[in-house]
């Protein structure tokens, strides 16, 4: 994914989060809006209610100033019996009444002057609290109450209840008018306005005149008026200031203002509609009324829950880009890797078809020079080897690598396979004039269960690479043990091959399992190979659960390790056992000869040893002389004092051809077996001496047959058969013809699937053995004519001859579709003649059954 | 990103606790610190002659940061000379009062002074040591009934921008101020020198005469003896400030029609300088107090604003005076309620920091001995010591101030001569 692409994805996750974060702020904002608005309709509203309480409250004041005035109006009361009148009637403790002449403005207080006795005079001449008494109303008319002023008998601060009245002159007996004053502490009338404390915790009511001086002062407010106040911390502009003031003072609302805090607060006003001018002023931090309904915890929790979204998807994007790059590497490698593989396939199968090309073109030219034909035939049969070894190889790794790999597990003897191993060995050993040394070690069980193909190809690659690659004169060991598995009902044979070839680096064993990976070596340039054996090799180690390990240095040898669990077979060799022979086994190698002695004496043979050739002819000469020859003598063949065959001419010289002998040879004894017989040997036998071998061989000496054996050599029982050959190509046609001719086999010619199935059509029943079809052929392919020939109807024979694909396609699923097409088996061109035979016998064998 | 994320996600966890230390935490770490239990509830009021006094209700809020449960408030009785008395007496007795120093020895005041705690009493831990000495009057007992608020002094307010538009110099001497009143008077300025003339109390006669006569006073103990005792012959003391008063109204640079417009000693004079047209205001330290808040509320001042400074008033060759005496002092009421927590509140207010504080923001000269001047008082600065004069520190009383205001007045109004004024000495 570009950076541009990841870029808009978390842009895009962002800006997604950053919008549901935005809508559930302004959705919980819209809430909180409504709810301040809602708050402050109702905390306006709690204002207006207490505005009718606190008028209520006035107007009970003011009534009882009235009522006091009435009665004094209606009495001829001078100032001080007035004065007395009222101080009689009254008694709350925390009022007072004060009687003022309004010419004078002095007058008589009901309550005496502090710590004064019995003072009950009183001035408000100085005071401007009274003025011309204009704003006084007419009794009953309205509430006449004062601004907020000291009290000049006690000194607190006070509310006047005012009223006009009018008393007798003492000294004149006439009217004077004068004030009737009613005084209330403010704290007393502060004490009246306490808001609901549940719901508002820091409101305070206030209370103002026309010019904003305080009646009664609310804790947070200061200054001596509240306008002022307003304008020391609050600077909207004059004419605003004016307009807010005016707002105020005529009718009920709110209004936003900062206290001297710098907090803001939330005003509510309403006129005292009882009195002039007067207004009543709640006020509230306005984050008492702002009920915050944004639950910041919800969106704590969505922003920590979205942005761990983010984090998650970006570090999975990562991650999956990461994964992404890596696929994408890996595809472009394999990429690379098949480019590579095609180009070394093509060089690889390039190489040996250019022997073939040119040594074919050689041999044309000299068509009278026998052996120059000779070597080039030799030759190209090498080159034509090389190339089939290959293209199985390239099938076997395409199979590993489309995963259709799979095991055909089978019961087995390893002993065949380690003779089957030792005997692909020997040419190469030989040819390279290599020290070899195979060692057997604790071979309890013969029969084992496994893909003994497969086991077959771990076992030679490994064995063919160390010999290949160690140079001539040097040393190749071959240990194969068995040990006991951890895996029930499984041995572990655990196979090692150490060489003192060339090694190999560090850096290449790295990639030493690779296709097409080959160590070079001035010393190996020559090395021929795919380059593909130990990438297989350990694609069917890993396929049977097995492991692979290699030691190795450069110019000092490499060690491979195999270990496999292998099963054991259920059936087990018979008893082997032998009564009352007495044999001598003779080995200059004294471990092999005790595991030798051991083995023979497993069978119940009485083994004696001898260390060498000399020692066993002594030790005959004895036997012989007391009559009791040794019913078998085995002797190694390379011995340093006296060897196989030396030893052999002697016993046969001093104690005739009566006992049998067999030589021991790790190597092929085809080279030695004219001089070994004309020696007097009776047999061989190769190392590792497995028990059954040993069994069967000694078998074989006694005259008895231990196991049937293939007649491999005899091919009387194919001669005269028919087979009919659907091959479109004329120089395949001629070869397989002429190599079936070679073992007596006639065969006829189908040219195409079509023809192929009009001839069974029409041919006589018993006319043809079997069919042998290729598939990709012009007009009709063999599939489809295998399933015509199948469909043959009232012709049970035709519709039944065995169909043996003989096809250049090899591939598994190849061979699937040749069988599901009603085909019985499948011989992969180019066709190895010893697998045709095989095959036509096990037609005829199953024909017969 | 993530890594710079988490750094600075760390480093605002880091930061985030520090900047959130309340300003209280902060401060009381190198000032204030509280002795009483901080969850103390009670109330504490001041009253005072001041309509308003937003600097104090400022420290009020100060100091709800160390008490936030300490409700303070400040009120202004009626008539709060002639009502003190029975105030302290009555149910609403305040905790601290502004006093007087004419209230004491004063019989009438009596019953106010026996309410004034000690002061000077260690155990309160007032920091008396910041303030300007000449600025503490303590009783012959050693008693200190009172502590300075601010400092007054007497001087004019010069629009400098009105100096420079003119091409003049703000006048450092005599003879500069009389030419510039005529440079002024020349360029058609009808009143180049202004100021309240509506009553004594404030008026700008005795903010001319006042500091001659004080300095007349300063350096002649008999002189000043006969002037405390209302000695007639201690009217000669007046005349030289009688003299340079009457110089400027006589020749046009104070025009008393035009100062007769201005119908307060406040508001009014600060109002009227920031029409702008008036090169000097002449008033006291109280009215510049006022300036600051003013600016927004004039209209004038508001549409042209001006830069100006509160500067001596160069009645002599040698320049103006420095009359350094106490404007508001504070008094404890010791019968009150909550008095240790009254007594916190003064040994919070009374430090060089808060008395700084609450100068600047009254913009009145600070009791404290560090001088720092509000910008507008700049020239009170340059003053040379010798010019600074403390009327307390000299033995100036009531009494003889009262005389001194009283005949500037009339002789400034024209209601008497110099001559009269000078030989009623003691009868004003």
């Amino acid at each position: 994914m570009s950076r541009l692409k990841r870029s808009w994805i978390v842009l895009v996750n962002v800006g997604l989060m950053a919008a549901i974060l935005v809508f559930v702020v302004l959705y919980s904002n819209r809430e909180r809006t409504e709810n301040y608005e809602h708050q402050v309709e109702h905390f306006v509203n709690t204002t207006v209610a207490m505005e009718r309480v606190t008028g209520n409250y006035l107007e009970g004041e003011q009534g009882i100033c009235d009522n006091w005035a009435q009665y004094i109006n209606s009495q001829d009361l001078t100032l001080e019996e007035a004065a007395a009148y009222v101080r009689a009637t009254h008694a709350q403790a925390n009022t007072s009444a004060h009687l003022i002449d309004a010419e004078t403005l002095e007058g008589f207080s009901t309550r005496p002057k502090l710590n004064s006795g019995d003072d009950y005079g009183v001035s408000y001449q100085r005071m401007g609290l009274i003025g011309d008494g204009a704003w006084i109303s007419d009794l009953g008319t309205a509430i006449n109450i004062s601004r907020t002023y000291t009290n000049p008998i006690n000194g607190e601060q006070s509310l006047a209840f005012c009223n006009r009245i009018t008393v007798r002159d003492a000294e004149t007996g006439e009217k004077r008018p004068a004030y009737l004053l009613r005084i209330v502490p403010t704290s007393k009338l502060a004490e009246k306005w306490v808001f609901p404390q549940a719901e508002y915790a820091h409101e305070e009511f206030s209370m103002i005149d026309a010019e904003g001086n305080y009646i009664i002062r609310g804790r947070s407010f200061k200054n001596s008026g509240f306008f002022e106040y307003y304008k020391s911390y609050n600077q909207p502009g004059v004419a605003a200031q004016q307009e807010l003031f005016a707002d105020i003072l005529s009718g009920t609302g709110s209004f936003l203002m900062q206290d001297s805090r710098g907090r803001e607060r939330i005003v509510a006003h309403t006129p005292i509609t009882s009195t002039k001018g007067w207004v009543l002023l709640s006020t509230a931090p306005v984050s008492d009324l702002n009920a915050n309904t944004v639950d910041w915890l919800l969106v704590g929790v969505v922003t920590a829950g979205l942005l761990l979204l983010l984090a998650t998807d970006f570090l999975y994007m990562l991650s999956f880009n990461k994964k992404l790059r890596a696929t994408a590497r890996e595809a472009e490698s394999a990429n690379k890797a098949k480019t590579d593989f095609l180009s070394t396939m093509s060089h690889d199968i390039r190489t040996p078809m250019n022997a073939i090309i040119g040594l074919t073109t050689i041999a044309e030219k000299n068509p009278d020079d026998r052996e120059a034909v000779k070597e080039s035939l030799r030759k190209i049969s090498l080159a034509s080897n090389h190339l089939l070894t290959l293209i199985n190889d390239i099938l076997d790794i395409s199979k590993v690598e489309s995963g259709k790999l799979s095991l055909s597990p089978l019961t087995f003897s390893i002993v065949e396979t380690v003779e089957n191993l030792v005997n692909l060995s020997q040419p190469m050993i030989k040819e390279k004039n290599i020290h070899f040394n195979f060692r057997i070690n604790r071979m309890e069980k013969e029969y084992l269960y496994a893909d003994q193909l497969r086991l077959n190809q771990i076992y030679i690659n490994i064995l063919s690479n160390a010999i290949k690659y160690t140079e001539p004169g040097g040393q190749v060991s071959v240990d194969l043990r068995e040990e006991e598995s951890e895996k029930e009902g499984c041995v572990q044979l655990i196979y090692r091959v150490s060489d003192t070839g060339i090694g190999m680096t560090p850096e290449f064993m790295e990639k030493m399992f690779e296709p097409f990976s080959r160590q070079t070596d001035s010393r190996v340039n020559s090395i021929q190979g795919t380059g593909l054996g130990l990438a297989i090799t350990k694609q069917m180690v890993e396929l049977m659960n097995g492991t692979i390990e290699c030691q190795s240095e450069p110019g000092k040898g490499t060690t491979f390790t195999i270990t496999l669990d292998i099963p054991i077979a259920e059936k087990q060799l018979e008893e082997m056992r032998f009564d009352a022979v007495d044999a001598l086994i003779a080995d200059d190698d004294p471990i092999l000869l005790d595991t030798a002695a051991d083995t023979l004496e497993s069978l119940g043979i009485r083994a004696e040893r001898a260390n060498s050739g000399r020692e066993a002819l002594e030790m005959i000469r004895r036997r012989h002389e007391t009559g009791k020859d040794y019913d078998v003598v085995i002797l190694d063949w390379k011995m340093p004092d006296m060897d196989g065959f030396e030893t052999t001419r002697l016993i046969r010289a001093e104690v005739g051809a009566g006992i049998p002998i067999l030589l021991i040879s790790a190597y092929d004894w085809s080279d030695i077996e004219d001089q070994a017989k004309e020696a007097g040997a009776s047999g061989f036998i190769s190392k590792p001496l497995f028990r059954s071998r040993l069994y069967d061989k000694i078998h074989e000496l006694f005259g008895t047959e231990a196991k049937s054996v293939e007649p491999e050599d005899n091919y009387a029982d194919l001669a005269g058969l028919n087979i009919l050959v659907a091959e479109d190509n004329d120089i395949n046609w001629e070869i397989i013809s002429a190599m079936l001719g070679m073992f007596g086999i006639t065969s006829e010619r189908a040219e195409n699937g079509r023809i192929c199935v009009e001839k069974m059509a029409e041919a006589r029943e018993g006319s043809y053995e079997l069919i042998f079809m290729d598939i990709q052929m012009p007009e009709m392919n063999g599939l489809d004519a295998t399933r015509q020939i199948r469909r043959l109807e009232n012709n049970k024979w035709a519709s039944s001859i065995p169909i043996i694909a003989m096809t250049a396609d090899a591939f598994s699923e190849n061979i699937a579709e040749c069988l599901a097409a009603g085909m019985n088996g499948h011989i992969a061109k180019p066709v190895d003649m010893k697998l045709v035979i095989k095959e036509i016998r096990r037609i005829k064998e199953e024909k017969r059954k | 990103m993530r890594k710079m994320l988490c750094v600075i996600l760390a480093a605002l966890l880091a930061v985030v606790p520090t900047v959130c230390m309340t300003r209280a935490q902060a401060e009381s770490a190198g000032g204030f610190q509280p002795r009483l239990d901080p969850n103390t509830s009670c109330q504490i009021s001041v009253i005072g002659s001041y309509s308003n006094f937003e600097a104090l209700e400022a420290e009020f809020d100060r100091f709800n940061e160390f008490y936030p449960d300490v409700e303070l408030s400040y009120t202004k009785p009626d008539d709060y000379n002639k009502l003190l008395g029975t105030v302290l007496e009555g149910n609403d007795a305040p905790n601290i009062f502004f006093s007087y120093q004419w209230m004491c020895g004063n019989e009438n005041y009596q019953q106010v002074c026996d309410h004034m705690e000690d002061l000077s009493d260690p155990q309160l831990g007032l920091d008396l040591d910041c303030l300007r000495p000449g600025l503490l009057n303590r009783e012959a007992d050693g008693q200190l009934l009172m502590v300075p608020i601010f400092a007054r002094n007497y001087g004019m307010l010069v629009n400098n921008d009105l100096f420079a538009k003119e091409g003049l110099q703000v006048p450092t001497t005599w003879e500069e101020l009389l030419a510039v009143c005529e440079a002024f008077r020349g360029k058609g300025y009808a009143s180049p020198m202004m100021g309240y003339s509506a009553d004594a109390s404030g008026c700008l006669m005795n903010t001319l005469v006042y500091p001659e006569t004080v300095a007349a006073l300063a350096g002649d103990s008999e002189a000043l003896q006969k002037a405390n005792e209302m000695d007639p012959s201690a009217g000669e003391y007046l005349r030289a400030g009688l003299e340079s008063m009457m110089q400027l109204i006589g020749n046009g640079s104070i025009n008393l029609e035009k100062c007769g417009e201005i119908s307060d000693n406040y508001t009014q004079v600060i109002l009227r300088f920031f029409e702008g047209d008036v090169p000097m205001m002449i008033c006291t330290g109280d009215t510049v107090s006022g300036t600051g808040k003013r600016e927004s509320q004039s209209e004038a001042f508001s549409k042209a604003p001006f830069t100006y400074s509160f500067a001596p008033i160069p009645l002599s060759e040698a320049g103006g005076y420095f009359i350094d005496s106490p404007s508001i002092q504070f008094s404890v009421n010791k019968t009150c309620d909550n008095l240790d927590m009254t007594n916190e509140f003064m040994r919070f207010l009374i430090s060089r920091q808060e008395l700084n504080r609450i100068a600047s923001v009254k913009r009145l000269v600070t009791p404290t001995t560090d001088l720092s001047f509000d910008a507008v008082y700049a020239p009170f600065g340059q003053v040379p010591a010798e010019r600074i004069l403390s009327p307390e520190v000299i033995g100036i009383t009531d009494s003889l101030a009262t005389q001194i205001r009283n005949a500037a007045y009339q002789v400034g109004t024209g209601a008497i001569t110099i001559e009269e004024a000078v030989s009623k000495y003691g009868s004003f």
